[in-house]
This record gives structure tokens, C-alpha cells and sequence, in this order.
């Protein structure tokens, strides 16, 4: 039965890996630090199998440990930016072409951390709003209400936005 | 178009670098690697235990059967003492000479409790000598065959290639607490016309081979052959080929045919191949049931 879960979630991850990469790379903004953060995400989540539930939870829970290696990997480039003077270290924390754009990026960065990430989880990764519920392990409601206020803060057509959530 | 929508846009343009594959097979590697590490061990320490278990069980009842005489008489005493008879393994070998392969396996019986008495003995002391027995014909077979095969113009290669095969082995068909029945069986894979098979059936309670006359009565030969020839005529509607009795079939049993005794403790007799119908019905087995 270990032995099964296990192959699936090899063959999950195998399948899933270009969405984990724009995960990382949507909080670290940084190619090497995406890179990273997937391989050791995908490394506790091998070493921890044992841990998943059933299948079902496979999804969820893998997404769990690659949202806090991404939390964690965030902290580490602050911590960084804060003890080196260097004011080049900005140009590590965006990369080039990334910023140019427009300031939609921008507008997203300047919500809190868990808005924007339900904000993604919901609309770039495509997830249920329990799904998302199971990953940030918060209830339901909260889920709900943080998206709500996510989208005002956007200025975002929440009528539209409504038809996106059902 | 919403910003959002335009985000979702820009998200899924970002590009995916080469590396990520690479890095992720390396890491799937590493971890099949520690896996199978782990298996590994696990098994081992799993045969570990068992080994120290058994060990310790072992001692504690050898020690309890030789320090406290009280302790070996009540074991001796034991309702349940048909389950302290066990058949192992006495002596196991292989052999190859001229490329004939011989593999033996010879049973014993072993009592655990005392006052096994002389019958087990004998019993052990006539399974080794029928298996020595059927490995030297066995072996003697296969060397006639060599000799007329190289005579008759094969080459030592060609012979080389035939796999010539001898198991002499055993097989336990019943044990309970009641009976103890098992057959040993010497084959020879080139010929099928050499196997033969020797049935052992004991009566745990008295410690004595039973005998199909104190399974079934006096009347035993009567009542098997009726049984019999009840079966063969079923089997025969059901398209089943018997020998009739001129081309040597059945026409009854003798004193010392071979049965086992199955998990209802009764008495299956068994025919071998050809005794009554061709080969390629293989043995032939009949359950008497006794009709009270």
C-alpha cells in the first residue's frame, strides 16, 4: 500500500513539476531560488510519504510543503537583502523583463502574503476553495473572506470574479 | 480584460529552465536509493528479531523440560500432544555426477516430549533407508540410460543437455491432532514410468501407523472396492478414460494400496500413473467414505 502511494507520488510530481516551478517562482522571483525551492520541497515531500493519508490528500498536501519552502525561502532572501548593503541585491530579487512590466505584479505583491496566495492558488493554479482551505489549513470561510478582500484590494470586478469562484 | 486574467497570463508564460527536470530525477533517484536502503535493513532486523524469539523460546523450553520433571510429564501428558510431533527435514543434499543431478530430502519425525519409544525410530531408520534406496536405483536408471544413450551414437554434449533430474522429497498431505500422513516421493524427470511414492499415515493418539482395516473395519477391501467402482463409473459419464480390466484396470485394491488420510480423516486412496488408466490422467485418487 506505502509502496503504491509512493510510486504515485513520483509520478505525480513528474507530472506536476512545471506547475510547482511557477509556484516557487511567483514568491521567489528569482530562477535559482524556483529551483531550490522545488527540489527540496520534492525532497521532504519523498522523504515524508509515509505521511499522506490517501491519495486523494496527495495534491493538497504536496502543495502544503512547497508553499512553506517557498515561505522559507522568502524569509532567507529578506534576511539577505537586510544584512547586505549592496543595493545590486535588488536586481537578484527582480529579475529582469519581470519588473518592466506592468505593475500588476506589483499591485499583487503589495497584498499579504496568505491574500495573495490564495489569490494564486485559486486563479493561476486553478484550485478548489476547499483545496486551498486544506493547504493553508485554514477554515473555509476565512479562505473565502481573504479572497474576497484580496479582490477589492485589486480593484478587481468582483461580480466577475464571483462567476471565477463558482 | 481583467488584471487578473492578465496575471494568469503572465504566470503561465513564466519560463521553465531545463534544470528543473534534471534536479527533480536526481532528487526521485536519491530517494529510490534510501528506500530500497531501508527495505533492506528492516528486513533484516525483522529476521533478526525472529531468530532471537525462537532462540529464546527454545532455551526456555528445553531448560523447562530438562530442570523440572514435573514440567516434561505434564507435556508429556498433554490432550494436545499430536501437536508435538513434527516432521522436519533430516538430511538434505545435492549431488551432480555425469550430469545427473540428484536432490534428496529426507524426513524425519521428531516427538518433542519424552517417551517417544522405539516405533519413531524404526519409522526414521525406514524412510532413510527407502530414500537411499530410491536415490541409488534412481541414479542407477539414469546411468543405464547415459550408457545406452552414448552407445547409441549421442555425443556427451547432447547428453550434457538433458538435464537429467532425480528429487527424492516429501510431502506432508495431513497433520493434525489426530493423524499424521505424508508421502515420499522419488522422481526422475526423463521417464515417467519410474516415479514411485511411499505413503506414511500415523495414528497420534495411540503413536502406531494406521492401516486402511482400523479406518474403515474388517470389511475394508469390500468397501473400498464398492466405493471405488461407484467413482470410476461417475467419473467415466463425466468423460473420464479408466483402463478396462483387460487392458489392466481396475479390479480391486490389495492389502497394501497406497492412501493418505485427507482433512475429513478419511482415507483417499491413490493409484499412481498407468495403474489403472493412461498416463495422462496422472494419479488417481478415490476418498472412501465409511457409511455408518
Amino acid at each position: 500500500m506505502k509502496q503504491i502511494l509512493y510510486e504515485k507520488l513520483i509520478q505525480y510530481i513528474l507530472q506536476n513539476q512545471d506547475r510547482f516551478y511557477r509556484v516557487a517562482y511567483s514568491y521567489t522571483r528569482h530562477q535559482e531560488d524556483a529551483l531550490d525551492v522545488v527540489q527540496s520541497a520534492v525532497c521532504k515531500a519523498l522523504e515524508a510519504h509515509e505521511s499522506i493519508k490517501n491519495e486523494n490528500a496527495l495534491k493538497t498536501w504536496f502543495y502544503r510543503i512547497l508553499i512553506n519552502e517557498c515561505l522559507t525561502a522568502l524569509k532567507k532572501q529578506k534576511k539577505l537583502l537586510l544584512t547586505n548593503d549592496d543595493l545590486n541585491q535588488e536586481e537578484m530579487y527582480y529579475e529582469k523583463g519581470y519588473e518592466s512590466n506592468d505593475d500588476i505584479e506589483k499591485e499583487l505583491d503589495k497584498l499579504e502574503l496568505d491574500i495573495q496566495e490564495i489569490i494564486k492558488l485559486r486563479f493561476f493554479e486553478d484550485l478548489s476553495l476547499k483545496e486551498i482551505s486544506c493547504i493553508t489549513q485554514l477554515n473555509l470561510n476565512t479562505v473565502k473572506t481573504k479572497l474576497y478582500r484580496g479582490l477589492k484590494q485589486l480593484k478587481e470586478n468582483i461580480q466577475e470574479a464571483d462567476i471565477w469562484v463558482n | 480584460m481583467g488584471k487578473l486574467e492578465t496575471m494568469k497570463e503572465r504566470y503561465d508564460q513564466i519560463t521553465i529552465p531545463e534544470e528543473l527536470n534534471i534536479r527533480i530525477q536526481q532528487e526521485i533517484q536519491n530517494s529510490r536509493k534510501q528506500q530500497e536502503e531501508k527495505r533492506r535493513n528492516k528486513f533484516k532486523r525483522i529476521i533478526r528479531n525472529i531468530e532471537v524469539t525462537a532462540a529464546v523460546v527454545c532455551i526456555l523450553f528445553t531448560a523447562a523440560l530438562n530442570t523440572s520433571p514435573v514440567f516434561a510429564k505434564e507435556m508429556g501428558q498433554l490432550p494436545v500432544i499430536g501437536e508435538l510431533i513434527q516432521i522436519v527435514t533430516f538430511r538434505s543434499y545435492e549431488t551432480e555426477k555425469d550430469d545427473i543431478a540428484v536432490s534428496v530430502e529426507i524426513p524425519t519425525l521428531e516427538m518433542i516430549a519424552e517417551d517417544t519409544g522405539t516405533l519413531m525410530d524404526d519409522i526414521n531408520q525406514e524412510i532413510l533407508i527407502r530414500c537411499n534406496q530410491y536415490a541409488d536405483e534412481a541414479v542407477r536408471h539414469a546411468e543405464e540410460y547415459r550408457v545406452a544413450y552414448l552407445e547409441t551414437g549421442g555425443t556427451p554434449e547432447e547428453w550434457a543437455e538433458h538435464s537429467i533430474k532425480i528429487i527424492i522429497d516429501y510431502e506432508i498431505k495431513q497433520h493434525n491432532n489426530n493423524y499424521l500422513s505424508f508421502v515420499v516421493r522419488s522422481t526422475e524427470n526423463w521417464t515417467n514410468a519410474n516415479s514411485e511414492s511411499k505413503y506414511y499415515n500415523m495414528d497420534l493418539r495411540t503413536r502406531k501407523m494406521i492401516t486402511l482395516k482400523d479406518m474403515l473395519g474388517d470389511d475394508y477391501i469390500e468397501l473400498a472396492n464398492e466405493s471405488i467402482q461407484k467413482q470410476i463409473a461417475e467419473r467415466q459419464k463425466s468423460g473420464e478414460t479408466f483402463f478396462t480390466a483387460e487392458e489392466g484396470g481396475f479390479t480391486g485394491i490389495s492389502e497394501d494400496v497406497k492412501f493418505y488420510i485427507n482433512g475429513y480423516n478419511r482415507p483417499v486412496i491413490v493409484f499412481e500413473k498407468y495403474d489403472i488408466a493412461p498416463g495422462s490422467s496422472g494419479e488417481i485418487e478415490f476418498e472412501i467414505i465409511k457409511e455408518n
